[in-house]
């Protein structure tokens, strides 16, 4: 695992994915109607997201399971829509199945599969290792969002 | 476990060459049944300290049979203690009661004179452990003679041995160099001298057999959950002098030498001992198990090399006496070990510096010097070394672990440990990224909390995104500087450093103090903002699922309003947390509106 200096300095991701964002972001809100309804707000959001998500994810490269299955989800997501949320659900019904502490509910762990991306194919150890470098992209990812989002509201 | 406890409650007991007290379950340790085993384990350790606490535990613990014994074997143990006159005055008590206890021992035979000073304490703690209700061996019926039926027919051996043992004390050239413990010297002196002519009449008398006296370690071997390898190496120690019967006084004393030298050793690494063992946890018990596979070969395997034993006894002993329990002692300790590969382990495993434990180090050592050069123990060592670690030197691929003491060394133990240790490593980076899980311990809770932060940093970019999503296109504008002005910055979610606004002054309308001031409190807030979402959304968790989104912006919004950041905050930490929360989010999408408002126009 790429370990950089501490746990909550700057990813060295952080300057592309910075890079990579604000061009998505630059080309969704340039497409945008002049109209701001709820829904094409959320349509964008959603856009946007997608677009934070890859970003994040193209920054990390292949270096990281979890980036290579989101790339890979991104890629894909079009044409195997229906077939990877079908496999999700299977995913989750065959955990559930096994060995389901409470009725229905997943163990803590699983829900810990289903958040990283690609961590139902992990086993618990790497999971771990993946559950680390995903939270640390993802804060980066939520710091560049929150300053460009207070840039532009300030 | 129990038997650190059992230590630590004891004070400082030092490591036992014949574990038969130690290695007894701390319940025979502490109640009365048998302290004998205390005092034979006591006995064999050559500390200063050791008197103190032996002394402690023989007079706390009621003796049933065993008073005088264990009267007498106080006595011997804190000798070096108190003045020779006294120990001598006590001596014919202590005699006759080890004595006697070899001879009610001496259904397992060979109380060899040679093998006195460890056989006779080892057949008193074989004896012990027989007594002790939790021996699983099977000898231990025939241990369980009483004592004191032998007791009075040594007494006339024992007195008889008594002038002997007067005059051969002080006469004991070959222990003179053994000055770290002069009482323990005394009493090998004793004790060699004694046996080498009382027990040979002893044994003559009632027919000890040599060949019981393998298996009569083997429950001894049993309970040597401390000092496992004290125990085999006494076991060598014997079992050499048996196969060498012609020369009972110097295989005698070579075991004396060799067993107080370990002693002497063992005493001045009680102390790392003792940490060791508080520090391994109670899988003595495999230990153990190891321990009399290789008693039970050893005993096959009389006539192993003496002289390789011997050495590896010496090299045990040094090594002993090496602070860090020497690794690096294993090494040379075992020169007659046929597979040198198994000596190299060690030093592979020595690359894995966590707590290695000498343990499982004379362990193997202990396997390696009792096959000599043997080769079915060799193949029994082997087997349970190889178990210890991975293959040999070149260990490159090879993840190297050292057993911790008193736990189980097969490989899947070992595997599953160093799984273990790899997930405990990655908890332990996952709570500094964790914000909040510093005090948090255990895998569930850590789960929690990170499974929580998770969720949360992914609403935060949901909500973001659609923060973003309203955003005026007008705005784009000032892309370039808002990219340069994260390039310039390197931003931390907690230590909110001053925003350089100086690049982008001229895009904003704002002046930088107003930036900053909310700005700041983003910051500021922005590790409030972690921690409440984590509260937040813990509490509202499955209740209210869609309002997940307005709670970010509320919490997101909130350090724009100081007042609704306390509010937040105290909602966040409140009791009524349902109420509140079902208040705040209306709030708070009020606000949403007006901050859209505000940026739109």
């Amino acid at each position: 695992m790429n370990s950089k200096s501490s746990p909550s300095g700057p990813c060295p991701h952080r300057a592309k994915f910075t890079r990579r964002f604000l061009r998505a972001l630059a080309r969704i809100n340039k497409d945008r109607p002049t109209s701001s309804s709820h829904h094409e707000i959320r349509k964008r959001s959603r856009k946007i997201k997608i677009a934070a998500d890859a970003s994040m994810a193209y920054a990390v490269g292949s270096g990281r399971a979890w980036s290579r299955v989101m790339l890979w989800k991104l890629r894909n997501r079009t044409r195997y829509r229906a077939w990877i949320w079908s496999r999700v659900i299977a995913s989750t019904r065959k955990r559930i199945d096994k060995g389901s502490k409470q009725g229905g509910e997943l163990s803590r762990t699983d829900q810990l599969r289903q958040l990283v991306p690609g961590g139902e194919a992990m086993d618990f150890c790497n999971l771990l290792d993946e559950a680390a470098h995903y939270i640390k992209c993802l804060t980066t990812q939520v710091q560049v969002m929150r300053n460009i989002a207070d840039f532009y509201f300030t | 476990m129990e038997k650190e406890k059992l230590f630590m409650n004891t004070g400082s007991p030092p490591p036992l060459n014949y574990t038969a007290s130690s290695s007894s379950p701390p319940t025979t340790w502490h109640s009365s049944t048998s302290p004998i085993e205390l005092q034979v384990g006591e006995l064999n350790v050559s500390t200063e300290q050791l008197p103190n606490c032996f002394l402690n535990l023989n007079w706390e613990n009621s003796m049933d049979q065993s008073v005088p014994f264990e009267s007498a074997l106080s006595s011997i143990v804190s000798s070096p203690a108190t003045s020779n006159a006294a120990v001598t005055a006590t001596d014919s008590g202590v005699i006759r009661e080890l004595i006697g206890r070899l001879g009610s021992i001496c259904n397992s035979g060979e109380i060899s004179p040679h093998s006195q000073p460890m056989g006779g304490s080892t057949a008193t703690a074989s004896y012990i452990g027989g007594n002790s209700s939790t021996n699983t061996s099977c000898y231990s019926t025939p241990l369980n003679s009483p004592p004191k039926l032998n007791l009075s027919m040594m007494d006339h051996q024992v007195t008889g041995n008594l002038p002997i043992l007067g005059n051969s004390r002080p006469t004991h050239p070959s222990l003179a160099p053994f000055s770290t413990d002069p009482g323990f010297a005394e009493r090998a002196a004793r004790f060699s001298c004694f046996g080498s002519r009382s027990f040979n009449g002893l044994t003559g008398q009632f027919g000890l057999k040599e060949a019981d006296f393998p298996y009569r370690s083997v429950p001894r071997v049993e309970k040597g959950k401390l000092s496992r390898v004290s125990s085999c190496q006494s076991l060598k120690a014997v079992e050499s002098q048996m196969g060498s019967q012609e020369n009972k006084e110097t295989p005698l004393q070579d075991s004396i030498e060799t067993e107080m030298r370990s002693a002497a050793a063992s005493a001045s690494a009680s102390d790392k001992k003792f940490s060791r063992l508080k520090r391994s946890s109670t899988l003595d018990n495999a230990e153990s198990a190891n321990c009399r596979e290789e008693s039970s070969i050893f005993g096959q395997l009389l006539p192993g090399g003496d002289s390789a034993m011997k050495t590896s006894h010496d090299a045990n002993a040094k090594k002993r006496k090496a602070a860090p329990r020497g690794k690096a002692k294993d090494n040379p300790s075992s020169p007659s070990r046929k597979d040198s590969k198994e000596e190299e382990d060690p030093d592979a495993k020595r690359s894995k510096p966590a707590e290695a434990t000498s343990k499982e180090n004379d362990a193997s050592m202990a396997k390696v010097e009792s096959n000599g050069g043997t080769e079915n123990a060799g193949d029994g060592d082997q087997k349970q070394t190889k178990d210890n670690s991975k293959p040999p030197e070149p260990p490159k691929d090879y993840i190297h672990v050292r057993a911790r003491r008193g736990q189980a060394t097969d490989s899947h133990s070992l595997a599953e440990r160093v799984r273990r240790e790899k997930i405990s490593e990655r908890m332990k980076f996952l709570q500094d990224l964790v914000p909040g899980c510093n005090k948090v311990t255990g895998k569930a809770v850590m789960l929690d909390e990170i499974i929580n932060y998770v969720q949360s940093l992914q609403r935060q970019v949901e909500f973001l995104s659609m923060k973003l999503a309203t955003v005026n296109p007008r705005l784009e504008i000032n892309m370039e500087s808002l990219l340069s002005k994260e390039m310039l910055q390197p931003r931390g979610s907690l230590p909110h450093p001053i925003y350089p606004l100086d690049s982008s002054a001229s895009a904003f309308p704002y002046g930088h103090q107003p930036l900053q001031g909310p700005l700041a409190q983003n910051g500021i807030s922005n590790g409030a903002e972690n921690s409440l979402d984590a509260t937040f959304l813990r509490n509202l968790g499955l209740q209210l699922p869609p309002v997940d989104g307005f709670v970010e912006a509320a919490s997101q919004l909130s350090s724009f309003w100081e007042d609704d950041l306390q509010s937040v905050v105290q909602m966040g930490f409140g009791q009524n947390q349902n109420q509140e929360e079902a208040f705040q989010p209306q709030s708070f999408h009020g606000s949403l509106p007006t901050a859209h408002m505000k940026v739109e126009l």
